[in-house]
């Protein structure tokens, strides 16, 4: 049941209706009706992974109170190995094991060993990289004592399972979302608004900016043997905008989804394209999954303190590891390497934090500056991207030689039966808006915001793709 | 709450609004467009008598040089439509009668669509504007499952084809550019030259199809000669049991599968280019001449 789909049109009205309507209202028989509703939800994609989800909250639900009622400290490690091991186990079997199979018997071919590796013919469960670290956080954060476990099967499994969170995130935190589930909602007319306005926007991003981009992004990829240096330039950029659009969308619709139920969920992206710098890009893109690497792994690894080569080592594992989490294939560790390599000049000169101040743009050197570092950081970011989207890490690499040996910047005709230039002026009415709107959630709210919601809806039924390209990204992931 | 439900209520009037008023304007466009396709020029068109009408796929559009027939004084004009299957060209010979066309003879390529029955998602969607404007594209499209959808609810149409009819689409009929399909009397050009084509017809078997014998019920009511043929691939398509099997289960298809094989006559295995296209009208031309096509 994708976000864009019209099941989920008519699931959450029925939701909505059923959660603010209920007899005798209270927190119990709202998180009822949000749990049976989540694994509904879940079970539109799989039933049999159901009771995959409902296994790995069970273990962490079990593991936290046996932490937390452990005498001595040798039992909460073993409690709290006992959860990470399984969780990570699951998600080592579903997602990552063909992939070691696969390149360890090409690493013995490759040696002079002739080795079949024994695959495994499973389907990745999904979400499961999303609920598997809102587990992990849940343990981690009881072991540490940041928070005392929960006690109540249903509120525990709801925050692992609530399901505008479930599929793709943005990955919570026990201290952030379990507080709100263990009171009983009120409803507010003005969030409820706001909720709406950001589904709005959010079905803009995917069904407009998203899956429009989609289809100039695949035709430039798929033949990037055929396209000249302009030709591939855009589709990187393409490529850009399809997945801030797809994943950015897909936040905006859970955040506004979660505050129709009138719960707050973590903000997952900030404007990132308008990063000055790489540091700033992390700080702002799929934020829920940057903070829980810096809290659960940077940190713990030591994070910025020791010598400037112990940094880089952490950096380096956390960039890695973030390419990794994002799928079993080395092109994603290869974009985690090259965001690691972008980062790494930035902390050895003491600059990964110099742009955390908001800005603002008129007529002088500085803003020119800051325009150009926005500039810079989109391209290389753009580059980055390249690797995230091609099929392997040689693709990747030949589409970028091909840019700068190519040298050809005449417009081009695509099989799609499209020009390369036509979508740019999408793009740059896009950029245009979020801009003008880079200090509010989203950009409908405020004067004309029925003039506003109008062109959005207009502009979902018009320029909507709603017949290829449903499928939101992350949900890969 | 009560604020809320005012508040949806207005957002789902204003949906309900914005798709009636993108569909009449949609429609309108379209309604107006005469350079696009060829749908486009038949609801359009001034000049409805033809001696010859070509019809089909692509093997039409791509094949047969209308001028070839119209330098000899014999009016023709190539309806052939790119991904066009017997079903979606039964429409257009509909469509043809309905707006009063006089035909005298249809040269029908029929050959790789005897295949199935399936139809072409691509070439439907551009009959999705007229739905509502004429009555027999109406009722050819009645038997759809979603028919009650793509008539009654607003712009839902050009939604489910939006590849095709789309903003795009809307936009370039708006401004009246000019597609290539209805350049040389309909018939388009292939340049490219093939080299070391192939064309894997093994899991092809021709059937029975509903829409030629439609067709043919129609030519025959209203008294048009019905040319059906099958027309050149490449030397590599390994296509003669097919092109037999087709004269067994339709005796009166005219097979001229080998009429033109050499590799410079085609641009891909099943598309002859330009050169092997005016060659290949030649002979039909000359073969209808002769009167050979007289039944």
């Amino acid at each position: 049941m994708f976000f864009n789909s019209l099941q989920f049109a008519i699931f959450l009205p029925i939701v909505f209706l059923a959660y603010w309507f209920v007899p005798n209202k209270s927190k119990t028989s709202q998180n009822y009706i949000l749990i049976l509703a989540s694994y509904f939800f879940y079970a539109c994609w799989d039933w049999r992974f159901l009771f995959l989800l409902i296994f790995s909250t069970l273990l962490c639900y079990v593991c936290g109170l046996k932490i937390e009622s452990s005498a001595n400290q040798q039992s909460r490690k073993i409690w709290l190995w006992l959860c990470v091991a399984m969780n990570l186990g699951f998600l080592g079997i579903f997602k990552y094991y063909n992939f070691f199979a696969v390149s360890f018997a090409e690493l013995f071919q490759a040696i002079g060993f002739n080795v079949s590796p024994i695959l495994l013919d499973v389907i990745l469960p999904i979400g499961i990289s999303f609920y598997t670290f809102h587990g992990l956080s849940y343990i981690i954060d009881i072991y540490y004592d940041r928070i005392k476990s929960e006690k109540n099967f249903i509120d525990y499994s709801l925050f692992v399972s609530y399901f505008p969170l479930l599929v793709a995130g943005p990955i919570e935190r026990a201290t952030h979302l379990l507080p709100q589930l263990k009171v009983k909602r009120e409803f507010d007319f003005e969030k409820a608004k706001e909720g709406v306005y950001q589904i709005i926007w959010g079905l803009v991003k995917k069904v407009v900016i998203a899956d429009t981009c989609a289809i100039y992004a695949n035709a430039i990829f798929d033949n990037y043997n055929s396209m000249n240096s302009l030709s591939l330039i855009l589709g990187a950029v393409y490529f850009a905008f399809q997945i801030y659009g797809d994943f950015a969308g897909y936040s905006d619709i859970a955040l506004g989804t979660s505050k129709l139920f009138g719960i707050d969920l973590l903000k997952n992206f900030n404007y990132p394209y308008f990063s000055r710098d790489i540091a700033e890009f992390w700080r702002r893109w799929h934020i829920s999954l940057s903070s829980w690497f810096r809290d659960y792994l940077y940190i713990p690894l030591g994070g910025s303190k020791g010598s400037k080569l112990f940094q880089i080592r952490n950096v380096m594992i956390i960039f890695l590891v973030s390419g990794f989490w994002h799928g079993a294939s080395w092109t994603y560790v290869a974009w985690g390497l090259i965001n690691a390599l972008y980062f790494i000049p930035l902390l050895v000169l003491n600059k990964n934090r110099s742009n955390i101040d908001a800005f603002k743009i008129s007529f002088n050197f500085a803003s020119l500056r800051t325009i150009i570092n926005i500039v810079l950081t989109f391209a290389i970011t753009c580059l980055a991207w390249i690797f995230f989207r091609a099929k392997t890490i040689q693709d990747a690499v030949s589409y970028i030689k091909r840019i700068f040996t190519d040298r050809h910047f005449a417009t081009q005709y695509f099989s799609i039966e499209r020009y390369n230039y036509e979508i740019l002026m999408m793009i740059l009415l896009f950029v245009i808006v979020e801009w003008n709107n880079r200090y509010k959630i989203e950009p409908l709210s405020g004067k004309y915001s029925w003039l506003k919601v109008s062109v959005s809806i207009i502009a979902i039924i018009a320029l909507g793709i709603f017949t290829d390209y449903k499928n939101f990204i992350y949900f890969q992931f | 709450m009560k604020k809320f439900v005012v508040f949806i209520g207005k957002l789902l009037l204003i949906t309900v609004l914005s798709a009636v008023l993108l569909d009449m304007a949609y429609t309108a466009v379209f309604l107006k467009s005469t350079q696009r396709n060829k749908i486009q020029h038949i609801l359009t068109a001034k000049d409805k008598n033809f001696d010859v009408l070509f019809m089909g796929s692509s093997r039409t559009q791509n094949h047969m040089v209308a001028k070839v027939f119209n330098d000899k004084g014999i009016k023709a004009f190539n309806f052939g439509m790119s991904g066009s299957k017997l079903d979606e060209t039964a429409l257009l010979l509909k469509l043809l009668l309905e707006k009063k066309y006089t035909i005298k003879n249809i040269i029908l390529d029929v050959d790789l669509n005897l295949n199935s029955n399936a139809y072409s998602e691509g070439v439907r969607a551009m009959y999705m504007p007229y739905l509502h404007s004429s009555e027999t594209i109406r009722q050819h499209y009645q038997k759809l499952p979603d028919y009650n959808k793509l008539y009654y609810i607003p712009f839902y149409r050009y939604i489910e084809n939006d590849a095709k009819i789309g903003f795009r689409e809307m936009f370039f009929s708006l401004v009246n550019k000019k597609s290539n399909a209805l350049y040389n009397d309909g018939f388009f050009a292939l340049r490219h030259n093939g080299k070391n084509m192939s064309y894997d017809l093994s899991d092809y078997r021709p059937k029975r199809n509903l829409a030629y014998e439609e067709i043919k019920s129609l030519c025959q009511k209203n008294n048009i000669n019905l040319i059906a043929i099958a027309t050149p691939m490449c030397q590599g398509s390994d296509s003669d049991a097919y092109f037999n099997a087709i004269q067994s289960i339709y005796p009166e298809v005219y097979n001229y599968e080998d009429q033109v094989t050499e590799d410079q006559y085609f641009s891909s295995c099943g598309h002859m280019n330009e050169k092997g296209a005016t060659l290949f009208t030649k002979i039909i031309l000359n073969d209808f001449i002769q009167n050979k096509f007289k039944h």
